[in-house]
């Protein structure tokens, strides 16, 4: 029987070097700040906490992002995936959205999901496009395999980026064709998709070091946009 | 030609609806007749105000279903299609129904429930109200009318893009305080026009008009009680009169209108209702305009007389149009933060005016709101119909 | 593919219209006979229009009203990188939508 340690280090997939991202600050539509930074593991279960409600609203696809977001917060936690990031978006210290994707090798990255909890700001574009900054900039790498589980969504990042189809390449994320962001396009979308300043004031920066979770009412009134139609 | 009066009015909340049609337009319609609080007086007619239905959730035959529903069998039904202008629309039919002795009692209940297809399908449904040759073929839908619309309107007149989000900033700001309104989000200049991040936050959807300018996709219901004056004097709460009624038609095609910065039918439609109260734009004291885009709100407030041609936006900017202005527009958060369920919204403008004049607004109250007005914006702008409300006592 | 766009002219007054009425506009009359909408003209005002409706997988779509020196107007697709209020544009036609695998043929302006 082989060393628990040994084993451990086997069933870990081998790091590549991944520099930290730098954290910036977006205002919003409404005139809120919303603090873009990385999480380390320790910040996973409260991620979990967040959108383990989401797990039952089969809405705008919620509950199948919600489940394989909830896998890759565990396994990035458990270091079961190879060089996983996670960046959440905050306001005032609340949890706002959140994406991740992992690296496959130096050159290609492969973006997972984003998930946004405050609706009508434009949190998931901003979150996707940091991810993409991320990877492209700070990350050095050439392109991002995308894929996505809702039809309407992904559309809107097809057309507006645009993406190029990849369809030899299959997604991790049920082995459906990849779409590609390449960095050529990716540097000619980014005046108009791309958005925030660094560095962080340090009084944001300090607020936005801990994530403080939004009433699951809030969430679930924010996600299904208003419970029924009636008051 | 008999005074009719609203004597009972209410809605459901705007935005996403989990509920079936029937249940939205349910809700809304016992809200408004326990609010008319009829007792044993029957209810002789309902119209259903809606433009979609067939398509977007297949139903048809709204009004019959109503009646049955709310167990108002045998009174007359019929359901009414005006696009966006439905809801005025079936006003003015219950209206006529009182008005020349048809009925004493008439339930008017506006509804759309928009969201039960995707965007795409939503636009393009609405896209079905432009020319099917000369418009539509081309992808223009009514945010791209609006865009070609705006593009002229702000180079002859000088409006820029920090008007137009002063009307949204306005709007949201109303809404804030309707319990019933679709968005419930401030907005700040900064965040929608001045900031870097303003691109990513509000996009281009047919530009000049962006995110921000454009109204959101609803759910929702709205519904008054129509009566008599006799009935309404029996109730003991100040008596909001229909005081006039106005419509007028224009070119299909947009680009056949002689001058295309003119909206000729919201400014007939608003003489019309003007001259069938006895009043004039100078003693509105309140008003709903139709702005599914920012510009439109600043267009009709010229065209139906609250101030001259060209004007609009210096008033806008002079915070005349507030809440706490001299004549605030859209209290209740407009088209823009409130919502635009199709159907629903003409009847809604005028729940909204009904409490205004009672001084059942809470929060949104307006001092001393003696007349009212609304404009409800059909097509674009090719069937226009106003309504002057007047409280009584 | 010859697919033109028609507008119409009244036989009885001789006013021309653009799209067809039933009835001539001017006086009435149901005398009326098709007239090709066709020629130069400068644009009266135009969008990019990026909420696009079915049946367009593209980014955003450049419309415009169209004033002809005829004296008609016109809505279509206009195809210029730079487009100007009263800019000088001449007609052409083209696949303006494609619905499933019917190509519908339509207008589209040029710069001239």
């Amino acid at each position: 029987m082989g060393n628990v340690d040994e084993l451990e280090a086997l069933l870990r997939p081998p790091e590549l070097e991944m520099p930290p991202y730098p954290p910036k600050v977006i205002t919003l539509a409404s005139g809120e700040k919303m603090v873009v930074r990385q999480i380390d593991r320790e910040e996973v279960p409260t991620l979990l906490e967040a959108i383990y409600p989401l797990l039952w609203v089969e809405r705008d696809y919620y509950d199948i992002v919600s489940a394989r977001l909830f896998g890759e917060l565990l396994a990035y936690k458990r270091y079961r995936v190879k060089n996983e990031y996670v960046l959440v978006g905050l306001i005032d210290g609340v949890l706002a959205g959140m994406v991740n994707g992992h690296l496959v090798d130096e050159k290609v990255g492969m973006s997972y999901h984003t998930m946004t909890i405050r609706r009508g700001l434009r949190v998931g574009s901003h979150l996707f496009a940091a991810k993409m900054e991320y990877h492209m900039e700070f990350l050095n790498q050439e392109e991002v395999l995308i894929v996505a589980e809702s039809p309407i969504g992904f559309r809107r990042w097809m057309i507006e980026y645009p993406l190029q189809k990849k369809y030899e390449v299959p997604h991790e994320l049920g082995g459906g064709p990849s779409w590609v962001l390449t960095k050529k396009t990716y540097l000619a979308a980014k005046p108009r998709l791309v958005s925030g300043s660094r560095p962080v004031p340090p009084e944001l920066l300090a607020g936005a070091q801990t994530i403080v979770l939004p009433e699951e009412e809030t969430v679930k009134a924010q996600v299904l946009g208003g419970k029924g139609g009636g008051k | 030609m008999r005074p009719v009066a609203v004597i009972g009015a209410g809605m459901t909340k705007f935005g996403r609806s989990e509920w079936p049609l029937l249940k939205l337009m349910n809700v809304a319609s016992l809200a408004a007749l326990r609010d008319a609080n009829l007792g044993d007086v029957k209810v002789d007619g309902v119209v259903v105000a809606n433009m979609g239905a067939a398509r977007l959730n297949k139903q048809t035959a709204l009004a019959s279903a109503l009646a049955d529903s709310l167990n108002l069998l045998p009174a007359m039904a019929e359901s009414v299609e005006n696009g966006p202008a439905s809801g005025a629309s079936a006003f003015k039919i219950g209206y006529q129904a009182i008005a020349s002795r048809m009925a004493d009692v008439v339930l008017v209940t506006g509804v759309e429930m928009m969201r039960a297809v995707n965007n795409l399908e939503a636009t393009d449904f609405v896209a079905s109200l432009t020319h099917p040759e000369a418009e539509y073929i081309y992808g223009v839908t009514l945010p791209a009318l609006a865009g070609m619309f705006a593009r002229l309107y702000m180079e002859r007149y000088g409006i820029t893009r920090e008007h137009l989000a002063m009307v949204a900033i306005k709007n949201h700001a109303n809404a804030m305080k309707n319990p019933y309104a679709h968005i419930h989000q401030t907005v700040t200049m900064e965040g929608i026009l001045t900031a870097p991040e303003a691109v990513v936050n509000n996009p281009p959807i047919a530009e000049p008009l962006h995110m921000f300018d454009c109204c959101p996709v609803s759910d929702g219901a709205a519904a008054v009680v129509l009566a008599t004056q006799e009935i309404a004097e029996k109730l003991g709460r100040p008596i909001v009169r229909v005081a006039g009624i106005g419509q007028a038609t224009d070119t299909h095609a947009v680009h056949e209108r002689p001058d295309p910065t003119e909206l000729t039918a919201v400014r007939l439609a608003a003489q019309r209702a003007f001259a069938m109260a006895g009043l004039s734009a100078q003693d509105i004291d309140v008003a709903e305009l139709h702005d599914a885009f920012t510009i439109l709100e600043i267009a009709e407030s010229e065209e139906v007389g609250f101030f001259k041609k060209g004007e609009g936006h210096k008033a806008l900017a002079a915070g005349v149009t507030s809440l706490v202005g001299k004549l605030p527009i859209n209290p209740s958060g407009g088209l823009k933060a409130k919502g635009h369920p199709v159907g629903a919204t003409g009847v809604a403008q005028l729940v909204e005016l009904t409490w205004q004049l009672r001084g059942e607004a809470g929060e949104r109250q307006v001092e001393s709101a003696k007349n009212a007005f609304a404009c409800n914006f059909g097509g674009f702008g090719n069937n226009v119909v106003a309504t002057v409300l007047t409280r009584e006592g | 593919m010859d697919e033109k766009v028609y507008g119409a002219r009244c036989k009885d007054c001789g006013k021309e219209t653009y799209p067809v009425h039933a009835r001539c506009p001017e006086c009435g009359s149901e005398a009326l006979e098709p007239i090709e909408i066709t020629g130069e003209g400068k644009v009266l005002t135009y969008t990019d229009l990026y909420a696009l409706p079915l049946d367009y997988e593209r980014r955003y779509l450049r419309l415009a009203i169209v004033e002809l020196d005829s004296g008609l107007r016109a809505t279509g697709q206009l195809l210029d990188e730079k487009p100007k209020i009263g800019k000088r544009v001449k007609t052409t036609i083209g696949v303006v939508r494609q619905s499933g695998d019917r190509k519908i043929h339509g207008l589209r302006f040029v710069p001239v």
